[in-house]
């Protein structure tokens, strides 16, 4: 399922127009078309890059790659070669995008420059083959460890002194996750890697598994040798076939090259990595609901404590990390933490990959470092609200999340600031609403998600979540009583109060920030109710 | 039984669950699980039939009702909603005549919603079995439709 | 003792047990937290939010049933933040329940209702508009005992978790999520499942979404009930002790009481097997056959007419021409005072009753390895064995109650479990899916299978050397025998491959507590005898012998057969196993009673059929048994019964035996009348009547007392205690069980030797009763009958889960015939392809003695070549078929073995 993982972007100025940019854009339609990967590739117009004289300019993205002078004829070489095969074409004029540190580039739009650690080799080298990555700088992290004989509890320091935290949305601390596992009395021990990425909104980790799945790999020995794991798991969600089969076959070149398996690189460490596939259930985003999943049984969310740092995966202690968390373990381990707190702020170091969607000239996805401002997710990387309309809100951090409005577009993007703001970071969502769009309409659908995907474990979400979906649903409807947002609020805050697990502790986010902010626009809704 | 050759693939340990029913959906025409597939999962793994059902029953990439040889699952979380992904809804269900969790009288199509797919970038999308449709219009989901009837 | 800490709930300082649940600790103090999903009998689930409290330290709120108590604990159980979130939340929980409380049965005895009372929620306050009749509901009646609505189901788990937890099942799981989910039994329908009717769901269901079906005749609310009485499960040996719910006279309910032996659980003959009580073909009046018919009589006339006829024979061919046959289903007071009217006043010892077909050979083999014959452990300790061995016990089937424990010591307890049984019985998976193993031996070979045991044993060194140089003598006759029983000559007898054999003698013998747990598979053989002295052979070799969760425990089947044979219904002892040979005992009993009493040993079961066949015995009294359908060679029985002069049959329905009667008397059921019953753990167990005995049926120890009085020796008992006075002065084992302390609830295991004893958990603590636990050397002899060109085929013959023996009580019921309507033989699928008979057929049976004709029907559980055949069901009585050769000692006939020949019949 490889749906737009490549965008092909055309800017249009009155150069290229000239230069034949719409042939080129015809062409490759029709090459696309014959080869089945219009649902893959994705041909846009751009605005202009700011780049004169160099004829058609193609860009592929997120590749980085730019083709200069492109005939017609060229089509279908780029299909064939680097569409198909994500090999870059040899004997065209072509040049990489400069990635960190930040370049001058353009200044809107997906091809503006990113800093990248964890999409670093992402579509500049084959993802089925080891060989260009272990050129290109993978698994240096781990023969660093391993040759350099560092022991466990120094690597665990080297994560804490990096200030890494979980991409996962709470922002634990990576470091001391790993070293209570480490800590925790038992012999067998786990790692494993939450790919469940079920949040709306959400599919960085997707790209991770997608473009770099041996970035995880790395990561995932790393980790287990740290925590003193001898098996790892990375649970997908069985959406994700294209990740399972990339994944898969990673395992197996990573294996072949004593990358994985007995005695890594005659160390004396072994580590077994196997994929476990979800079945559609949101809840085993959960760690604890994961578990559950990964044991074989319903995703029903386990009561902490204990907490999976002691009790985990077979009553064993384990350490459940996010794709893009540990996708940033190999270059903290190769490159060192001063390396990785250079980047980022002071308590929320490094990059994050943004996904911003909805409104905006281009949705995709962007990695950039902690604590850019949401003005320039929106705006720079993701063109402005699409067709000049007016921004209305952004929902941050998926279903989740927390409405923001126009007033906070300079918030910073980092767990400190976003918190300081009533908002989360979360996923790393960001769904721009233009002044069209309705947060009623929102709210209603993300209690439609929430109604859908609870457990049903525990009486405050099972039924809470049908009973606020019922409040929404009627006040979209044009049905709202009076007392309506009050007893929605109530509920939600009784919710986070009670409910079992975090899913239905976090309805309360969206729901008062949309109640809160947008307070006028459900009064209105309500109010024309009454006319009615 | 076909089931068999799936099941030995797997060691006799509950954590394979999962694994086991989608191979055995996977290889059924109808894309679901019938209650000998739920039985044969069981006695292999030495489970209650009632847990394998739970589980089973949780998931919903399962079905346990036999499904058209297209399924049509449909994402209808908050950014697909954004996009016009209610829109999409109904134009399938007027082209299709079934409401979702339906299966057409030819048995070629069933309708479901999704949460989201993780496809956002393109929104509003579709699965239809494997493959993921995006940037959907109400124009295009009649041709995917067309070319699914044809194509069968 | 856990150590108890001071914790403060609400200010005020409350002693509780550190580590206990804090909602029981706090509940226990008055603080009346509410909360529905908590359920004491299994692990809390934290389900449904309601008994959340706050906790200085940590933040927010924590549901108290998930917290363990601590030292210094502060809590805070009641303040309005708590109280309007529990009235936000009850409120929210009735919008999913559709409360139509006036016509549901749990009305008045309610969680959810007494939850709705208590916050005030009348319907126009609550705020939640109700949801579930926009869900999809998924309710499930197809089962025969309870149903299932999911509309009134608050989804707390404890159904689930009782099902797995209590009864080791796991029959139910939650089905769907979020407001879709459901309890879901099997893949989804009720009757489809492995659910076996225990209905213990439906005893933890804390509102009306599980409920009883009305096998009793009509719906109940708790408000309807007059009355409760506690009593004893009248079907098996385990005894359970029942609360029947009781109104216009009537049993309209059944719960199982929370007290020992079984805690609460039952099974499906004790919740819902007992209307058979209530059934309109009871006897109601004593029956005269006059002109071949049996007609209803007085009682006088009927007492008169059996004391003058049975006083005749007497007169006429002396007392060895009468003979009793006592009742494992009657009390011990009535055993008691039967075998005391046969030693008096027919002046013989020809008493015996139906122990003598189940458990003779344990009585007599284990009173010669041990000294006394009975289960050396009691049930729970099974939950705390490391191996638990058990061979020849259909556990979950015929003593389901004792299965739970077994089954929970292996989920929960890591015990692991070895079962040597010819059939895939249902406790197979749980030996060894956890670690145990099933070994599959030929029927009747276990003496080989023990001997080669202990010959790995010993080679390996694996002995208890002290246990065996203390405490038991004769060890090197066994060594020299069992020599011989090396793994592999076993596998030829046995068919168990050596590896396995060696694999289980090691993981047996290095338990630091094993059990064997045994039944008919052992005692029923010609050879019973020396397979019970063989598993005790096995346990003393071992040391697992005289503590706790070890010991050779044979489970006793009839719910009295223990105290039947306590109080001497047998041939050769008095009441508490006293030798009728001794002279000193004797004369005991003669003093005692005021009579000269035989010296001589009288006749079994199987000798009193053979005579009377051959006209040595003329009259017989027969005091609730069937043996037209439980005896072997029912073709031989039904001439001696027909041979008989006189014939008196006192039971509670006109049985296949009372049909033959000369006198029929009508008696009181269980339900009718007081007494006690000993379970298998040789626990001494109170009956209570609980609704009168319909018609002019008396109760059995009255009856015997008037015709023994009659009949000339005078008996003047008036009340029950009466009876139990002369058994506590006459009974070592019983002495100390007095009608006092049965009054006051004590459930007391014998040996009880005064009134201040506390009862014996365990025999042969320090020493054997016999002094030093004796070894016999026990060769292997097969089976006196095995299959031959001629009948090919291996009969063994047993019971279902579902029926009681000769079916007179369990075929009386509205739910038992639900499961299993009638006959049928189990056959392998392979012997059905090669014989050309598909399963549903009929086919015909026979054996040197018999033939019937029985639908056969496939099943996994039989081996190739074997076929097994219940004697519940007198229409094709598997008895027509049966041997009758028997155990040279104890007297016991092989029902577990016969040679037979199947025909198809054709569709
Ligand atoms: N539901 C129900 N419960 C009952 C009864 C009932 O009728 N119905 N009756 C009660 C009474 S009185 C009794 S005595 C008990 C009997 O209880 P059980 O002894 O448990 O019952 P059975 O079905 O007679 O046989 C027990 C097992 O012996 C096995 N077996 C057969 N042949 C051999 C052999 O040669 N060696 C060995 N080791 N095993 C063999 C059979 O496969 C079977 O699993 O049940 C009591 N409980
Ligand atoms: N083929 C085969 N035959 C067997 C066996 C086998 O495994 N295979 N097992 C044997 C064993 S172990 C046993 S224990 C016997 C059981 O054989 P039986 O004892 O003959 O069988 P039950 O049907 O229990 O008979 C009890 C009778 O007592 C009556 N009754 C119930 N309550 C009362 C009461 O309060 N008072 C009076 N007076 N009567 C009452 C019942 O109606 C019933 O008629 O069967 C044996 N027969
Ligand atoms: C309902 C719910 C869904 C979640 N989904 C995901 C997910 O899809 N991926 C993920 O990494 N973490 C998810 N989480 C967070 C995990 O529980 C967990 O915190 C995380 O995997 C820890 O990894 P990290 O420390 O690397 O962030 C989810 C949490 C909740 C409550
Ligand atoms: S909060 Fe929701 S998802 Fe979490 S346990 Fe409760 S019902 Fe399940
Ligand atoms: S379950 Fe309780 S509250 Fe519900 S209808 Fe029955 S009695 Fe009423
Ligand atoms: S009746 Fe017993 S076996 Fe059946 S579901 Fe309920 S608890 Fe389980
Ligand atoms: S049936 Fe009863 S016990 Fe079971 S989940 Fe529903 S309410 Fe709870
Ligand atoms: S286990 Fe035995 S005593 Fe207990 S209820 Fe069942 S039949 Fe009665
Ligand atoms: S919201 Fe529809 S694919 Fe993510
Ligand atoms: S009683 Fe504690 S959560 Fe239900
Ligand atoms: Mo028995």
């Amino acid at each position: 399922m490889s749906v737009f993982r490549t965008h092909v972007l055309l800017p249009v100025d009155v150069g290229t127009a000239q230069a034949g940019v719409f042939e080129v854009k015809r062409r490759l339609e029709k090459e696309l078309s014959a080869r089945q990967l219009l649902d893959e590739v994705k041909v846009l117009e751009s605005g202009t890059v700011g780049i004169v004289g160099k004829g058609v300019i193609l860009a592929v993205y997120p590749d980085r790659m730019y083709y200069f002078n492109v005939r017609e004829a060229d089509v279908p070489r780029i299909v064939d070669e680097h569409l198909l095969k994500g090999r870059v074409v040899a004997g065209l004029d072509h040049a990489a995008i400069a990635v960190s540190p930040p370049a001058p580039g353009p200044k809107v739009g997906l091809t503006r420059a990113q800093r990248r650690i964890v999409l670093d080799r992402a579509w500049t080298v084959d993802p089925e083959n080891i060989d260009e990555i272990i050129a290109a700088g993978g698994y240096r992290g781990l023969e660093r460890i391993l040759g350099e004989k560092l022991s466990p509890e120094a690597v665990i320091e080297e994560i804490k002194k990096s200030g890494l935290r979980g991409r996962g949305g709470a922002g634990f601390p990576t470091g001391m996750k790993w070293e209570f596992t480490r800590k925790a009395p038992g012999g067998e021990k786990y790692i494993v890697c939450n790919a469940d990425e079920g949040e709306p909104g959400t599919f960085k980790d997707r790209l991770i598994l997608e473009g770099d799945p041996h970035r995880l790999i790395e990561a995932m020995a790393i980790a287990g040798y740290a925590i003193g794991a001898a098996r790892g798991f990375v649970y997908i969600r069985g959406e994700y076939q294209l990740s399972i089969d990339r994944l898969q076959k990673a395992i197996v070149q990573a294996r072949k090259y004593g990358l994985l398996g007995d005695d890594i690189l005659e160390s004396g460490f072994s580590f077994a990595l196997e994929i476990r596939k979800g079945a559609g259930a949101y809840v085993c985003g959960e760690e604890t609901a994961l578990i559950e999943s990964l044991e074989g049984k319903r995703g029903n969310p386990r009561v902490k404590p204990p907490y999976p740092v002691t009790h985990g995966l077979w009553q064993k202690p384990t350490a459940v990390n996010n794709v893009e968390t540990l996708a940033n373990v190999p270059g903290i381990m190769a490159n060192g933490a001063g390396w990785f707190r250079q980047i980022g702020t002071d308590k929320c170091p490094g990059t994050k990959v943004f996904t911003v969607l909805g409104h905006v000239e281009y949705p995709g996805l962007v990695e950039t470092d902690m604590g850019t401002p949401l003005r320039e997710i929106i705006f720079g990387f993701g063109g402005g609200v699409k067709g000049g309309r007016k921004f209305k809100a952004a929902l941050l951090g998926g279903a989740a999340g927390v409405f923001v409005p126009e007033r906070l577009l300079d918030v910073r993007m980092d767990f400190e600031s976003l918190k300081e703001n009533k908002a989360v970071l979360g996923s790393g969502a960001v769904l721009v609403m233009d002044e069209t769009a309705s947060v009623v309409e929102m709210l209603f659908s993300i209690a439609k998600f929430f109604a859908h995907e609870s457990c049903g474990q525990c009486v405050p979400c099972r039924i809470g979540t049908r009973q606020i979906l019922d409040i929404a649903w009627r006040i979209r409807q044009g049905h709202g009583r009076a007392g309506d947002t009050e007893t929605m609020l109530q509920l939600a805050e009784t919710m986070f109060k009670t409910s079992l697990c975090p899913l239905g502790q976090s309805l309360i986010m969206p729901v008062r920030s949309a109640l809160e902010n947008f307070t006028e626009e459900f009064a209105l809704a309500i109010g024309q109710a009454g006319k009615a | 039984m076909k089931s068999d050759k799936i099941l030995k693939r797997y060691e006799r340990s509950g954590d394979h669950l999962l694994a086991i029913l989608h191979d055995i959906q996977d290889a059924s025409p109808e894309h679901y699980l019938s209650d000998a597939d739920l039985r044969a999962a069981a006695d292999y793994l030495r489970l209650p039939y009632s847990f394998v059902h739970g589980v089973a029953s949780f998931y919903t990439m399962y079905s346990l009702t036999p499904r058209g040889r297209n399924l049509i699952r449909v994402c209808q979380s908050p950014p697909c909603h954004l996009l016009g992904s209610s829109t999409i809804s109904r134009e399938l269900i007027k082209l299709l005549g079934v409401g979702f969790g339906e299966t057409t009288a030819d048995r070629l199509f069933t309708l479901e919603m999704t949460s989201c797919l993780g496809v956002c970038g393109v929104a509003p999308a579709m699965m239809v079995n494997d493959r993921v449709y995006g940037n959907l219009t109400a124009e295009r989901i009649a041709g995917i439709i067309d070319d699914l009837r044809r194509g069968q | 003792m856990s150590e108890m800490v001071t914790i403060v709930i609400d200010g005020k300082e409350i002693q509780a047990e550190k580590g206990a649940n804090l909602l029981q600790a706090a509940r226990a103090n008055g603080f009346d937290i509410p909360g529905l999903c908590f359920y004491e009998k299994v692990t809390p689930t934290g389900d449904c939010r309601l008994c959340m409290v706050k906790i200085e330290g940590r933040p927010g709120m924590v549901p108290s049933c998930l917290v363990k108590v601590e030292a210094g604990m502060k809590v805070t159980a009641f303040d309005e933040q708590l109280e309007s979130t529990r009235k936000m939340l009850a409120d929210v929980l009735l919008s999913e329940h559709n409360d139509d409380c006036i016509t549901c049965d749990r009305d008045g005895d309610c969680m959810i209702q007494d939850l709705a009372f208590r916050y005030g929620l009348d319907t126009p306050k609550r705020t939640f508009a109700p949801v579930w009749r926009e869900v999809p509901q998924a309710p499930d009646s197809t089962a025969p005992v309870l149903a299932y609505d999911s509309s009134k189901c608050i989804k707390c788990e404890r159904c689930v978790k009782a099902c797995w937890e209590i009864q080791g099942k796991g029959v139910l799981s939650m089905a769907q999520r979020g407001i879709h989910s459901h309890v879901v039994a099997g893949t989804g329908q009720w009757t489809l499942s492995e659910c076996d009717g225990c209905g213990e769901c439906v005893q933890a269901c804390p509102v009306g979404a599980l409920m009883e079906k009305p096998n009793y005749g009509t719906r109940v609310k708790k408000k309807d009930v007059e009355r409760k009485v506690v009593t004893t499960c009248p079907y098996c040996g385990v005894g359970c002790q029942l609360e029947l719910w009781i109104r216009n006279d009537r049993i309209v309910k059944v719960k199982g009481a929370d007290i020992v032996p079984n805690f609460g659980a039952c099974c499906v003959k004790g919740r819902f097997g007992l209307d058979f009580v209530h059934r309109g073909d009871r006897l109601t009046q004593p029956l005269i056959r006059k002109e071949g018919q049996l007609v209803e009589s007085s009682w006088d006339e009927a007492l008169d007419l059996v004391a003058a006829r049975f006083g005749a024979i007497k007169n006429e061919h002396g007392p060895a021409a009468l003979a009793g046959l006592s009742s494992a289903k009657c009390t011990n007071e009535e055993n008691y005072i039967f075998q005391k009217f046969v030693r008096t006043a027919f002046g013989s010892n020809n008493v015996d009753h139906c122990a003598r077909l189940c458990h003779a050979s344990t009585v007599a083999g284990l009173a010669r390895s041990f000294g006394s014959g009975a289960m050396t452990n009691s049930i729970a300790e099974l939950e705390h064995a490391e191996v638990i061995l058990v061979t020849g016990s259909n556990t979950t089937e015929t003593h389901p109650v004792i299965a739970t424990r077994i089954k929970k010591a292996v989920l929960f307890h890591g015990a692991k479990l070895i079962v040597i049984d010819p059939r895939r019985i249902d406790l197979v998976p749980y030996a060894e899916k956890y670690g145990g193993m099933w070994l599959r031996q030929k029927n009747g070979s276990d003496v080989a299978w023990a001997n080669g045991l202990m010959n790995v044993i010993i080679r390996e060194g694996l002995l208890a050397e002290e246990f065996v140089k203390t405490r038991t003598e004769d060890y090197e006759a066994l060594k020299k025998v069992v020599e011989n029983f090396t793994p592999d000559k076993v596998e030829t007898i046995t068919g168990i491959p050596a590896a396995r054999l060696q694999e289980a003698a090691r993981l047996y013998a290095k338990a630091g507590c094993a059990s064997i747990v045994y039944s008919m598979g052992i005692t029923q053989h010609t050879t019973g005898t020396d397979n019970v002295m063989s598993m005790a052979n096995l346990a003393m070799l071992t040391g697992n012998l005289g503590k706790e969760s070890c010991g050779v425990n044979p489970l006793r089947g009839q719910n009295n057969v223990q105290g039947s044979c306590d109080m001497g219904a047998l041939p050769n002892v008095f009441p508490g196993y006293q030798a009728v040979t001794d002279a000193a005992l004797r004369e005991k009993f003669e003093k005692a009673w005021n009579v000269t009493l035989d010296d001589k040993i009288g006749l079994t079961v199987t000798e009193i059929m053979h005579h009377a066949a051959e006209g040595k015995i003329k009259g017989l009294y027969i005091m609730g048994e069937n043996p037209m359908v439980s005896d072997p060679d029912l073709g031989h029985v039904k001439k001696a019964l027909e041979k008989l002069d006189f014939l008196v049959v006192q039971d509670i329905f006109l049985t296949e035996t009372a049909q033959l009667a000369d006198v029929v008397l009508p008696v009181a059921s269980f339900a009718e009348k007081q007494g006690t019953f000993t379970n298998t753990e040789r626990r001494s167990l109170w009956v209570e009547k609980a609704v009168p005995a319909p018609g002019e049926a008396r109760i059995d120890w009255e009856v015997i007392r008037d015709v023994s009085t009659r009949m000339g020796y005078k008996m003047e008992y008036r009340t029950i205690k009466d009876l139990i006075d002369e058994v506590n002065q006459l009974v070592p084992q019983y002495a100390g069980i007095t009608h006092e302390r049965l009054m006051k609830g004590e459930r007391l295991q014998w040996p009880c030797p005064n009134p201040q004893h506390p009862g014996t958990k365990f025999l042969h603590r320090d020493k054997f009763t016999r002094g030093l636990g004796k070894f016999f050397a026990i060769d292997y002899i097969p089976p006196a009958e095995w299959p031959d060109a001629k009948y090919p085929f291996l009969l063994s013959t047993g019971r279902l889960l579902y029926h009681y023996h000769t079916g007179s009580m369990s075929r009386r019921t509205e739910a038992l015939p639900q499961y299993v309507p009638g006959p049928f033989m189990e056959m392998h699928a392979a012997d059905m392809k090669r014989l050309g008979i598909a399963s549903g057929e009929k086919v015909k049976v026979s054996t040197r003695r018999g033939a019937i004709e029985i639908e056969a029907r496939q099943s996994y559980r039989v081996d190739e070549g074997s076929v097994f055949i219940t004697f519940h069901f007198a229409e094709a009585a598997a008895n027509v078929l049966t041997n009758d050769a028997i155990d040279p000692i104890a007297k016991i006939p092989e029902f577990k073995v016969a040679a037979c020949q199947i025909e198809a019949l054709g569709a």
